[in-house]
């Protein structure tokens, strides 16, 4: 058999026994609304763990971890840090979101705006930016499967038509099997992605330079400033990296299919006990990174997005054809249960908060999932863009959650013109490719959201204030 | 407390990471910037298992 042959056969079998596991594991739920988009409500710490630690880490944590530390080096360190303070910062409102999404039956993150501020207006605008801005990221997705399956092909064949055939079994396996699937199925890709990981991060320098200080001696050799950050304003320096690791751990939970999982917990202690132990999990992103740079010495010269493929390439090249095989069936299941779960976010959103009709959540799993293939087909090149705009758009959402809780003030316009200034910056500074002192254009954002929410706060008190008098 | 204790990792991988932008010294052959952001990521479990440990108690 051809190495091909080997390496596909396995990735293959290993995304079809895992989607079987999975539905096999679910075969007695009855699929009312709430047991497929929030599980029921039932998830308990260890089961949330893996969910939360199955859709978190996608594909791009991955490969994009591994690509950024091949390509850029020491601001790839920024990956490290979001997760950790993203659960923290978790730890002490997403209980409370918890706890209200039980009390009032909320199903998706519109929801809790309607919940909370009781207007349509809102809610339903809230809804078309949510699931605009998961799209891309449904589609990226795809891309990573692309990377894995041409690479576990050796290069020999076009991995379009694989591509499809995967995500179709995803796809089906979505519509089947609700969110209580993708927990399933995250025990099995959780275990294949740790020991992937720890075959990439640890067996590979090893293998190579037979112990971690030899590694950093031949990447600081090759570039003496790789594993620094770069001063204040320069690109990717250290505003960058000060204001990116804070953006993205403030919007860290704010992805509809995060919403989600946090309404499938039991209760609140189940999610604090889960933002304590889930830090634990990143520290696997420091073997990725060790991956990146075994690589990048390895392998050197790979430009722009072919990054992404440094450690992969080096297993191909490398190692016997099983390896790849398995490395590959991990690296799919990165990409395609993210993909389940973020399509379920989706669907749900667009059906319950947008139609206002959640007995079509399923349908529309099928519906947007096609609408997401045809699109990465033709416009794959702008939705790599677009996903710069997924971060700093969904954090706009985080003051509406946590001033809902903590700050009765806030109202329903406050909160809407706040996110309305904070998405129209997003996207302008996006458009228009403009950093200012190197920060995170998203930061910028968010700072213009919080200033123009608390001006509306102020504003209303005043002229309340007015009409008393 | 409690916020000190939730706040110590966060400040450690924020603001306080221009003052570990080293290289230098290396711990077991690794660079230091990246030793200090894993041992503040490694030890906010510990941290936040604190704060937990010191939640005024709640009705069972």
């Amino acid at each position: 058999m051809s190495h091909e042959t080997v390496a596909l056969a396995i990735t293959g079998a290993i995304l079809l026994g895992t989607v079987v596991f999975a539905l096999y594991s679910v075969r007695r739920i009855k699929m009312d609304p709430t047991q497929y988009i929030v599980g029921g409500r039932s998830f308990g710490t260890l089961f949330l763990w893996i969910l939360l630690a199955g859709e978190v880490y996608t594909s791009f944590t991955f490969l994009g971890a591994a690509g950024w530390a091949y390509g850029k080096g020491a601001p790839a360190f920024y990956i490290l840090a979001y997760g950790t303070i993203g659960y923290i910062i978790s730890y002490f409102y997403l209980p409370e979101v918890c706890r209200i999404g039980k009390e009032k039956h909320l199903l998706t993150s519109p929801d809790f705006f309607q919940a909370r501020y009781g207007s349509k207006v809102l809610t339903t605008g809230v809804a078309v930016l949510q699931f605009l801005l998961i799209i891309p990221y449904v589609t990226l997705q795809l891309t990573g499967v692309q990377i894995v399956l041409s690479i576990a092909g050796y290069g020999h064949y076009d991995a379009t038509v694989a591509v499809a055939a995967a995500f179709a079994l995803i796809v089906i396996f979505t519509f089947t099997a609700g969110l209580h699937g993708a927990a399933w199925a995250s025990i099995v890709k959780d275990a294949l992605v740790l020991g992937a990981v720890i075959f990439a991060g640890v067996v590979l320098p090893l293998h190579f330079f037979g112990s971690f200080g030899t590694l950093f001696d031949r990447v600081l050799a090759a570039s003496p400033h790789w594993l620094t950050l770069s001063a204040g304003s320069t690109p990717l320096g250290m505003n960058w990296f000060i204001s990116t690791v804070l953006l993205t751990s403030i919007g860290f939970y704010m992805g509809p299919h995060s919403i989600a999982a946090v309404y499938s917990a039991r209760d609140g202690d189940t999610i604090r006990r889960n933002a304590i132990f889930l830090p634990f999990y990143q520290i696997v992103l420091l073997l990725v990174f060790l991956a990146g740079f075994t690589a990048l010495v390895v392998t050197p010269g790979l430009k722009g997005a072919a990054a992404d493929q440094s450690f992969l390439l080096v297993v191909q090249r490398y190692y016997p054809a099983w390896v790849l095989g398995i490395i590959g069936g991990a690296g799919c299941l990165a990409a395609l249960l993210p993909a389940s779960a973020q399509l379920l976010g989706a669907s749900s959103v667009f059906a319950k908060n947008v139609l206002g009709e959640v007995r079509w959540t399923r349908a529309f799993v099928i519906v947007i999932a096609a609408g997401a293939f045809v699109m990465w087909l033709f416009w794959n090149k702008t939705l790599v863009d677009l996903l710069l705009l997924y971060y700093n758009g969904v954090t706009q959402f985080t003051p509406a959650f946590i001033f809902g809780i903590y700050w009765k003030r806030a109202s329903a316009w406050a909160i809407g013109s706040g996110i309305a200034a904070g998405e129209i910056v997003a996207f302008y500074l996006w458009h228009h490719s403009i950093q200012i002192w190197g920060v995170n254009p998203g930061f910028l954002a968010l700072l213009v959201n919080l200033a123009v929410c608390v001006t509306v706060v102020w504003a209303e008190g005043a002229s309340a204030c007015a009409t008393l008098a | 407390m409690r916020a000190a204790l939730a706040l110590l990792s966060p400040i450690m991988l924020t603001v306080a990471v221009p003052f570990a932008n080293r290289v230098e010294p290396r711990v077991f052959g690794f660079p230091f910037l990246l030793v200090w952001i894993v041992v503040w990521v490694a030890a906010a479990p510990l941290f936040l298992y604190g704060v937990y440990r010191l939640e005024p108690r709640r009705e069972p």
